[in-house]
């Protein structure tokens, strides 16, 4: 009964709202209005939007705010429940993320956007299997931009490469917009890139920022790839311009250490105290952030200790591919390289360069330089710019 | 007295709410913007069926003509323009002659794009039209749309280009595919800004057409009555789009092996009477209720026995409409009306004609309500009002109930003129001559 006046009694309140928000119209039995859910749930889903517009956190309370209060006037919403379990994917918390997917999922089993939101939490979770079938019911639901390019990510990790690239191009296909158009350029560039067709990528990456000009991801994802072409006085043009559109510690964070590659010591310290700066704002405005902390203060050489206590706190918190490689990669700079392997190995189900570096890493401090130097190679055969910093390291090693 | 005018204003607004609920400027920009997120929002325009319209035309009474609409809110001020249909997808026009839900003739349409820059889209399509009848398909006509209407250097004498790509169809009749103007008309604005909502509004004119300066995605049927009539004249329409499944997970074994299921289809959108998407079927049964054919429809029957927006309309405002046992819009949306356009007992959402009513002398934008037989629900179209239509269908006209004959949104018109012949809705808006924003000198 409740989900049955979802829709007309959101259509009917908005109207009310108008009026009462005029003083125009009482309700007949004379009650203050409450907000509509249909409103609330509009506000909340457009402050996630201008979230992943900008970057800016302030965005992520305000959308809850608005969600819960939705959710609140009606338990059975299932936008709300989409939208807060989207929210809490985006904060990091994939547990609400997916306890959120599953109320929705009993609220309406046959909305296609519940599994995308139950499967972007599942692989963060490290559930692999349950995630990719969650994105394959969303897909049988009802196939769309948001599942093609769902799927294409999961095909992307399973390195099913050119399956990737045919849902990107559905998704291409049927986008209209041109910000829709960059997101699908950048994803096909990206494809590219990991397959070291750098010049390939960059022309991808330079289309979507014809589609969608100053793209911020398509400016960051241009200056990567122009770094690891050796063009880095571009790059570094590229990813100013990308930081000063866009807040992400993570921009930030690239940006420092294309500095430190060119030898711009003071321009890297400003990159990474704005770096710190944003993750302190990031968790203010309630998004789980110790990974991220971890993994920036390990490869920068800072509170290699602390970084152990955080990266242990994030993987409980979501065991995924993210915080094997962060833990096993904390492990190791604090020297414990033995507990550091099945996490090591975890993380190498979906492996690139990084986490081959790591395995090296591992090899080397418990004295098998032998397995150390085939790893270092391996790595940077997979990818040999798979870090700024930590790829040179890995050639100068090589013997 | 003021309370009832202020209710009638609120419902007007109300239902038309719901319409931008679903109508209004594509949501899909800003959400796919993120850092490796995934799109959030399954918003899928090109595969967004917005209007249905069936009617026998004044200048073509013996052709049923049959109108589907793609893609809301086309600006063409938009930039580099990406309408397009999309070629991934499948658009079809099904037509049930017998009342059985199931369709007799399929119209399919396939489109593909030329090859021009990566991102600045050339969007002259080609496309294919495939008739089946039965068992059999038949390739009944290859078209190409006109290019979208850009402005007078890009797109000169746009006309001229639109009336170029009309194609006959093998065995009678005409087809069309491109962009046009959105013949759609209603009032949306009104309800951001409670100063906004324009004195009058309610069956006395006065309100916007939001959708004025948007285009649409169209294809146009015309097709012989002969081939379509039968003893009992009703037809039943409806449209649909149909997009691609894929999986992760992997199918088959050995070289077989593969990603992308082809040749698997989901029907994503379909639409036979208007509003029904918008205004009957809940949020949480809507994916579901696009995935389905008509001939499924009776799982959503007590969504149309018991409209809910007639139970809040009454808890808000006290019109004291009917809100259980609405037979009549069962009647109306599901099996067609009696000695009208009545096509069995089955329930199906379908737009019906009766082909044996001739064309209009004199058409009521309210068509069967104002005493017009050549229009809604008797099919449906282009001038026909349907919000105000649909307003006063739930607020009980049927059942005689007072309000039934008051309420509107005050958009009684399409801001431009139709066409008078084939394919009736007008060129599209071009970019140049957008008028959002002008500027006096």
């Amino acid at each position: 009964m409740k989900q049955r006046a979802l829709l007309a009694g959101a259509v009917a309140a908005i109207a009310a709202t108008a009026l009462l928000a005029g003083g125009v119209l009482r309700t007949t039995d004379g009650e203050a209005s409450k907000i509509p859910t249909n409103q609330l749930v509009r506000v909340g889903f457009e402050e996630q939007a201008a979230a992943r517009r900008t970057g800016e956190p302030s965005h992520y309370p305000r959308s809850e705010r608005a969600l819960r209060q939705a959710l609140d006037q009606d338990s059975d919403d299932v936008r709300a429940l989409i939208g807060l379990a989207s929210l809490a994917n985006t904060r990091h918390h994939f547990r609400e993320g997916l306890a959120f997917a599953r109320q929705a999922q009993r609220v309406s089993p046959d909305t296609a956007l519940v599994y995308g939101v139950m499967g972007d939490a599942l692989l963060e979770l490290g559930r692999f299997d349950a995630g990719f079938r969650a994105y394959d019911r969303m897909a049988a639901l009802r196939p769309s931009i948001a599942a093609y390019g769902r799927i294409a990510q999961a095909q992307s990790m399973l390195g099913q490469t050119s399956a990737a690239r045919g849902s990107l191009s559905l998704a291409l296909d049927a986008a209209v917009k041109g910000e829709t158009r960059a997101w699908a350029f950048v994803e096909l560039g990206r494809l590219e890139r990991t397959k070291l067709r750098l010049g390939a990528a960059a022309s991808r990456f330079r289309t979507a920022l014809a589609a969608s000009p100053d793209n911020p991801v398509a400016l960051d994802a241009l200056a990567e790839t122009e770094a690891a072409r050796g063009n880095l006085r571009r790059a570094i043009a590229l990813q100013s311009r990308a930081v000063k559109l866009r807040f992400s510690p993570e921009l930030a964070a690239s940006l420092g250490d294309l500095h430190t590659v060119a030898g711009n010591r003071a321009a890297a310290q400003r990159a990474y105290a704005k770096v710190e700066d944003q993750e302190r704002r990031l968790a203010a405005n309630g998004v789980d952030t110790d990974l991220d902390r971890a993994m920036f203060n390990l490869e920068h050489g800072i509170d290699l200790e602390g970084s152990l206590v955080r990266a242990r706190r994030g993987y409980a918190a979501r065991p995924g591919t993210e915080a094997n490689e962060v833990l096993s990669w904390a492990l190791i700079r604090n020297g414990r390289c033995k507990e550091a392997i099945p996490y090591s190995n975890r993380a190498l189900r979906f492996a690139d360069g990084h986490r081959y570096f790591h395995r090296g890493m591992i090899e080397r401090c418990l004295g098998r330089e032998g397995a150390a130097q085939r790893l270092f190679r391996k790595a940077l055969a997979f990818d040999p710019n798979f870090s700024p910093i930590w790829a040179r390291f890995a050639r100068a090693q090589l013997r | 007295m003021r309370k009832s005018m202020l209710a009638i204003i609120a419902i007007s607004i109300a239902a038309v709410a719901a319409v931008l609920v679903v109508r209004g400027p594509s949501p899909e920009a800003g959400t796919a913007s993120s850092h490796r997120e995934a799109p959030l929002i399954s918003e899928d325009p090109t595969a967004d069926n917005t209007d249905l319209y069936a009617f026998r035309a004044p200048d073509a009474p013996n052709d049923l003509t049959i109108i589907g609409n793609w893609i809301p809110a086309e600006d063409p001020a938009a930039g580099p323009m990406y309408y397009r249909f999309s070629q991934s997808a499948r658009y079809n026009i099904y037509i049930d002659r017998n009342g059985d839900a199931r369709p007799d003739v399929t119209f399919r349409f396939r489109f593909r794009n030329r090859a021009g820059r990566f991102f600045l889209a050339n969007t002259v399509q080609d496309y294919t039209v495939t008739r089946t009848i039965g068992r059999r398909s038949t390739v009944v006509a290859r078209g190409v749309t006109p290019p979208n209407n850009i402005g007078p250097r890009t797109t000169p004498n746009y006309r001229s280009l639109a009336q170029a790509a009309v194609r006959p169809l093998a065995g009678g009749g005409k087809v069309f595919a491109g962009q046009r103007e959105d013949a759609f008309f209603a009032d949306i604005g009104a309800i951001f800004d409670l100063v906004a909502i324009r004195r009058g509004v309610g069956n006395a004119g006065g309100g916007k057409d939001f959708f004025a300066g948007y285009g649409v995605h169209a294809i146009a049927l015309q097709i012989p009555i002969s081939q379509l009539d039968d003893s009992d004249h009703v037809v039943g329409v409806w449209a649909a789009t149909d997009r691609q499944r894929l999986t992760v997970r992997k199918v088959g074994k050995g070289k077989k092996r593969r990603t992308v299921v082809r040749n698997s289809w989901v029907q994503v959108s379909r639409l036979g009477n208007p509003l029904v998407n918008e205004l009957i079927i809940p949020t949480n049964l809507k994916d579901k209720w696009n995935r389905s054919t008509p001939r499924q429809d009776s799982q959503f029957v007590r969504f149309h026995r018991e409209p809910i927006l007639a139970a809040v309309i009454n808890q808000l405002y006290g019109l004291n409409v009917p809100e259980k046992n609405r037979d009549d819009l069962v009647s109306v949306l599901l099996t067609g009306v009696p000695s009208l356009n009545f096509t069995g007992r089955t329930l199906a959402d379908m737009l019906r004609i009766n082909l044996s009513i001739p064309p209009s002398g004199s058409p009521n934008r309210l068509g069967v309500f104002g005493g017009d037989t050549g229009g809604y629900p008797n099919g449906r179209r282009l001038t026909d009002d349907v919000i105000d239509i649909a307003e006063r269908a739930v607020a009980g006209k049927l059942k005689g109930h007072p309000a039934g004959d008051l309420l509107g949104d005050g958009v009684n018109e399409n801001d431009v003129p139709n066409l008078t012949s084939f394919p009736y809705e007008n060129d599209p808006p071009s970019g140049f001559d957008n008028t959002k924003g002008q500027q006096k000198p």
